[in-house]
């Protein structure tokens, strides 16, 4: 029971410790005890996810009826395990990364701090502890987006502060309801949400559901609240925008996940105006995604909008609700985030090395570091659904669910606009590669040099590219694990 | 109503002098006029309760013929709570005029909305 | 007679005492005796609250030898005795914080004055929250009216004097409003004990007679008190008073002053008109409604504001709003949110007004937002009690400023037709605190480049530190263990009536 409370607190309380104690002068050594923090921080958590099982944990009460409570379940597996492994990643990246950015013990502080609260988020067994611990992250990790502590970081964290209460406050609006008119506020499969109530308060409930979902669609960078989000995450440091963008937004897929499987619970949803108005959404979210990436100039940003748009990728298959759809829904949570994490620490290696940002500077990329760009054309295979890689499978499920759904309308137009989606992602990402690798006849290749970054950068963008690769050879692993969540919820 | 009123008159002054004092208090921007106002509206207060305490034909209950009964005397509650808003009252305007003296003597006038501009003006 | 019965009229008469002997003292002796006062009278709260738990029910002490319906009483039950125990810690704890800028501010001479009136003060308050006959309760508001206005006035410049005015003619507004209303209440039912009148209370609305005078009554008490209590519109006085007193008495007057005038028109509801007396009278809605607006426009007024301690002040405004809404919800769980939020503003509004000090002294004595910047490096403690002070207010968990946030949520969907209101301007308002304090705490840990003001370290003021660890404490331990002082105030409300 205790792995549980010891893997939340140690991060949140080294990263504490980092934050108030005195500037450490040799450099050398706070990376040390940084590095050692983060690898007990996730064996911790590997052995609470080994030792833990089904129990509950009680912290303690808030008011009588609120009781702040953990568990560890299939969900808070997939969840807690991708966490663990792309800070690890992106964590000893910045080691190397960090070196030209002032201010490296704070950021280490709230970095570990971050992946606290997300171990937090994971293992949460009812919404209160969700919600507490959803704030509390919003607040840990604004710091990472106002590192640089200029006007533009500023102002794009208060634009994500603000958009994030607003966003909570509208998800904590819909927790008074569920208090009141569901059983408990405890995750349960199958949702908490009782036949009597269901018939008696339905019209207000769904109301209340979709104020959830656009309030928790907030750190998710649904429509019509994503506009934070391509603000936000270029403006930090590249392996902080690799977390944001990868795994923060994450726990807003999580948050969606909790509420519609386990609170009001997919039999009570399905078929009404909230599915169809999310479908909708997520549709829209998708495709505009795309589209302002295409036109986006500069690499950080771009990939920015292309996590509003994959983000949405993942909501719609959950917004579908049926089997095919959620797996590839959720199989699309790991893919995204060990795909978005690599695409940013490449990004970050190519401003760290030659300081370059927009897409268009970059010709040639691909003879000064020819190893990280052969990662990076691999994983954009895998964002735009190209076997073998783990993206097509994911796709596949979502297409095929939507297909199978037999929702009117939507069973065909969702996966057109997929399909679409994708065709535009190959747009966006795969002219790095075909800039970096094939420059042009014009192009003056005396002006070359080899620039591979260190290998602390690459290790982490290589283990992410396997990792990616590995979901797409060897799927039915992680279907299987995938369906018993879904057998469970559906 | 009507009759009500007629009947009451004395309850009826007393809450238009209230009005009259409230009014001054809250609008006039003179300071000396507010306190005047100030003590117009406890007035006023103090004849409402006069007022209810005074029945018609019966004296103050200070037992010197003998007479016990309960009829033959006012209720002296009414009086005694007067006195004490008296006592109030009085600190009270006092603690008002003292603060007028003082702002006459930093701004050499009464007015408080001049002496909040000029506030202003001073930008503290 | 257990002797503990004795202890609110003791700790009262203490305080009147005490105030009166500190008039003839030196400076060092009267902050002394102060000190020792405040934590005599916090001890005394503290027996008298064990023993009515105790006891389980409240008890009726009377003053001289005058039996029930003539004389003068003094009762106290499990919440009245928390109430005077939780005012003398705020009170000691924001004298703590404030004490090195008082000897700043104060003419030398005049210090021991501070101290009369703070201890005059402490005795009004006490006598609001224990007295159970309504004409000592005005009398006593009267004493504090004038308490407080020498608290702002003491520090002399033209900003508090003016100050003090605008308060004392509000005051006296209310005062005058709530006096009227008294002599009503006397008028209708023949008593000024607060039992007596809501027996006869009862009768007069059973009988069905004189409706609208009774409806005028509450109107003038209800409206009197909300007048006092800084109720939007009533507010204009309130940002010069507490922004430009010095801070003790910002944090006094905020989190103890005004409370006491609400704490007295819970007293009113509860034990002199009846809870479902008030309530059918429409006046609740009023409240309500009012409350709703001074949530919004005393969070704008704060967002447009450029000084540090006027900002918090308006944030006041807004706060004294959430409370009136949760007793304008006219539910038991509205009434039990706002007396904790009367707890929990408390607990930050004082902590933010001696932050802010802090943080203003390390930024050449400027209050301006421009001269702040990286102000929370250069007074570490300042800024971190800062901070904490406002995700409190924005209603972050683990902080009180939470827990009032859900009690009013969850007191809120209990009424079908304020739910919606109450729940879209307590997001509307949640959004816009956040905008401010968020504004102020990344101004104040905006690093600053060339560093012209010195910093602040521990050693140099223990005293203030000490005052701010243990308002964290608190209001963390309100946050996180809000349940047992929720049954609390459950408790004590059931012993109201």
């Amino acid at each position: 029971m205790y792995y549980i409370i010891l893997s939340i607190l140690f991060p949140i309380l080294t990263g504490l410790y980092l934050l108030v104690r005195k500037e450490i002068k040799d450099r050398k050594r706070l990376l040390t005890i940084t590095g050692i923090f983060l690898v007990i921080s996730g064996a911790l958590v590997i052995l609470a996810l080994c030792m833990a099982g089904n129990g509950i944990f009680t912290l303690f009460n808030l008011t009588e009826r609120l009781p702040v409570l953990f568990r560890i379940d299939e969900v808070s597996v997939v969840f807690s395990v991708m966490t663990v492994i792309i800070f690890l990643c992106a964590g000893f990246y910045s080691f190397v990364y960090m070196k030209h950015e002032e201010k490296e013990k704070r950021y280490y502080g709230y970095y570990l701090m971050v992946l606290g609260v997300l171990i937090a988020l994971c293992f949460a067994g009812n919404l209160i502890t969700f919600y507490l611990f959803f704030e509390l992250l919003t607040l840990s990790s604004m710091p990472l987006v106002l590192h640089n502590g200029s006007r533009e970081a500023i102002m794009a964290g208060l634009k994500y502060l603000f958009y994030s209460l607003s966003g909570a406050y509208m998800s904590l609006f819909g927790v008074y309801f569920v208090e009141r008119y569901g059983n408990t506020l405890t995750f349960s499969p199958g949702g908490v949400i009782s036949a009597q109530a269901a018939a008696e308060h339905g019209g207000i409930l769904l109301i209340v559901c979709f104020a959830m979902l656009i309030g928790f669609g907030v750190k998710a960078g649904m429509f019509p609240m994503h506009a934070w989000l391509p603000a936000a995450h270029p403006v930090a440091p590249a392996p902080a925008s690799a977390v944001l963008s990868a795994v923060i937004v994450k726990a807003g897929v999580l948050a969606i996940v909790r509420v519609v499987y386990y609170i009001f619970g997919a039999s009570f949803l399905r078929g009404s105006w909230v599915q169809n108005a999310w479908m909708v959404l997520t549709l829209i979210t998708v495709f505009m995604g795309s589209m302002l990436a295409y036109r986006e100039p500069v690499l950080k940003k771009r990939l920015a909008y292309s996590t509003v748009s994959q983000l949405s990728y993942i909501l719609f298959g959950l917004a579908v609700m049926n089997e095919g759809s959620v797996t590839g829904g959720l199989l699309h949570v790991l893919c995204h985030g060990f795909i978005k994490t690599a695409l940013f620490l490449c990004a970050g290696a190519i401003i760290f090395m030659t300081g370059k940002t927009k897409v268009s500077e970059l010709r040639g990329i691909g003879k000064e570091m020819p190893f990280l760009m052969w990662c990076y054309t691999i994983v954009s295979l895998g964002l735009i659904g190209i076997p073998p890689t783990g993206g097509f499978i994911s796709k596949w499920y979502l297409a095929e669910g939507a297909l199978a759904s037999g929702i009117p309308g939507f069973n065909w137009i969702g996966p057109v606009i997929l399909l679409i989606s994708a065709l535009l992602t190959a747009g966006y990402l795969l002219p790095l590669t075909i800039q970096g690798f094939f420059p042009g006849a014009d192009f003056d290749y005396s002006a070359l040099k080899k620039k591979e970054p260190p290998l602390l950068m690459t290790v982490p963008v290589l283990i992410l590219t396997v990792l990616s690769v590995g979901i797409g050879l060897f799927p039915q692993v992680f279907i299987n694990y995938l369906s018993q969540i879904v057998e469970k919820i559906i | 109503m009507g009759a009500n009123l007629f009947s009451n008159y004395g309850e009826a002054v007393a809450m238009i002098l209230f009005g009259i004092g409230f009014g001054n208090l809250l609008l006039q921007s003179n300071l000396i006029k507010k306190i005047i106002g100030l003590n117009i509206m406890d007035t006023a207060i103090y004849l409402f309760l006069a007022e209810k305490g005074y029945i018609e034909n019966r004296v103050a209950p200070i037992v010197v013929d003998g007479v016990q009964s309960m009829e033959a005397y006012i209720n002296p509650i009414p009086s005694g709570l007067v006195l004490t808003g008296i006592v109030v009252s009085v600190s009270v305007s006092a603690l008002m005029l003292s603060i007028t003296i003082r702002l006459y003597q930093r701004y050499h006038t009464l007015d408080l909305d001049e002496i909040s501009i000029r506030l202003k003006k001073e930008g503290l | 007679m257990n002797i503990v019965r004795n202890f609110p009229a003791v700790s009262i008469l203490l305080c009147l005492f005490a105030g009166i002997i500190s008039s003839g003292l030196k400076k060092k002796m009267a902050g002394y005796v102060n000190t020792v006062l405040i934590s005599i009278v916090g001890l005394l709260s503290i027996s008298t609250l064990f023993y009515v738990l105790s006891t389980g029910e409240a008890f009726v002490y009377v003053m001289g030898k005058f039996p029930a319906p003539w004389g003068n009483e003094i009762r106290a039950g499990v919440l009245e005795a928390f109430m005077a125990l939780f005012f003398c810690i705020i009170m000691l704890l924001s004298l703590f914080g404030g004490r090195k800028k008082l000897t700043d501010e104060v003419e030398e001479g005049k210090t021991f004055l501070y101290y009369v009136l703070m201890d005059l003060l402490l005795a009004s308050l006490l006598a609001l929250v224990y007295t159970n006959d309504l004409f000592t309760a005005y009398v006593f508001v009267e004493i504090n009216t004038i308490a407080a206005c020498g608290l702002i006035m003491i520090r002399q410049n033209g900003r508090t004097i003016e100050a003090a005015a605008r308060y004392m003619i509000m005051s006296l507004l209310g005062s005058g409003l709530l006096l009227m209303g008294l002599c009503m209440l006397y008028d209708l039912t023949g008593h000024l004990l607060m039992s007596n009148i809501k027996e006869q209370v009862a009768f007069v609305y059973a009988s069905g007679e004189y409706r609208i005078p009774l409806l005028v009554t509450i109107a003038l008490l209800s409206v009197g008190l909300a007048i006092k209590s800084a109720l939007f519109p009533f507010h204009a006085w309130l940002p010069d008073a507490y922004g430009y007193s010095t801070v003790s008495s910002a944090a006094v007057l905020s989190s103890l002053v005004s409370k006491g005038y609400i704490f007295l028109l819970i007293k009113i509801i509860y034990r002199v008109i009846g809870f479902e007396i008030f309530y059918e009278s429409r006046i609740v809605d009023a409240l309500f409604a009012f409350g709703l607006m001074g949530m919004i426009f005393g969070s704008i007024s704060a967002i447009r504001e450029n000084d540090i301690r006027r900002m918090i002040a308006f944030s006041s405004v807004a706060q004294i709003g959430y409370i009136y809404m949760g007793i304008g919800m006219g539910t038991q769980a509205g009434m039990e949110a706002s007396i904790f939020h009367i707890l929990s503003h408390a607990a930050t509004k004082s902590l933010l007004f001696v932050a802010a000090i802090g943080l203003t002294d390390v930024s050449g004595g400027s209050r301006q937002f421009i001269e702040l910047t990286g102000s929370g490096y250069r007074n570490k403690w300042a800024g971190v009690a800062f901070t904490v002070g406002s995700l409190s207010m924005v209603g972050v968990p683990l902080f009180s400023g939470f827990v009032s946030k859900l009690l009013f949520a969850q007191a809120a969907v209990q009424n079908d037709i304020k739910m919606l209101p109450a729940l879209i301007v307590l997001g509307i308002s949640t959004i816009l605190n956040a905008i401010y304090f968020m504004k102020t705490v990344i101004r104040i840990y905006t690093p600053l480049e060339d560093s012209k003001y010195g910093s602040i370290t521990f050693k140099n003021m223990k005293l203030y530190v000490a005052a701010l660890v243990c308002f964290i404490i608190l209001n963390v331990a309100l946050g996180v263990s809000s349940q047992p002082i929720v049954d609390l105030i459950g408790q004590g409300l059931a012993m109201f009536s």
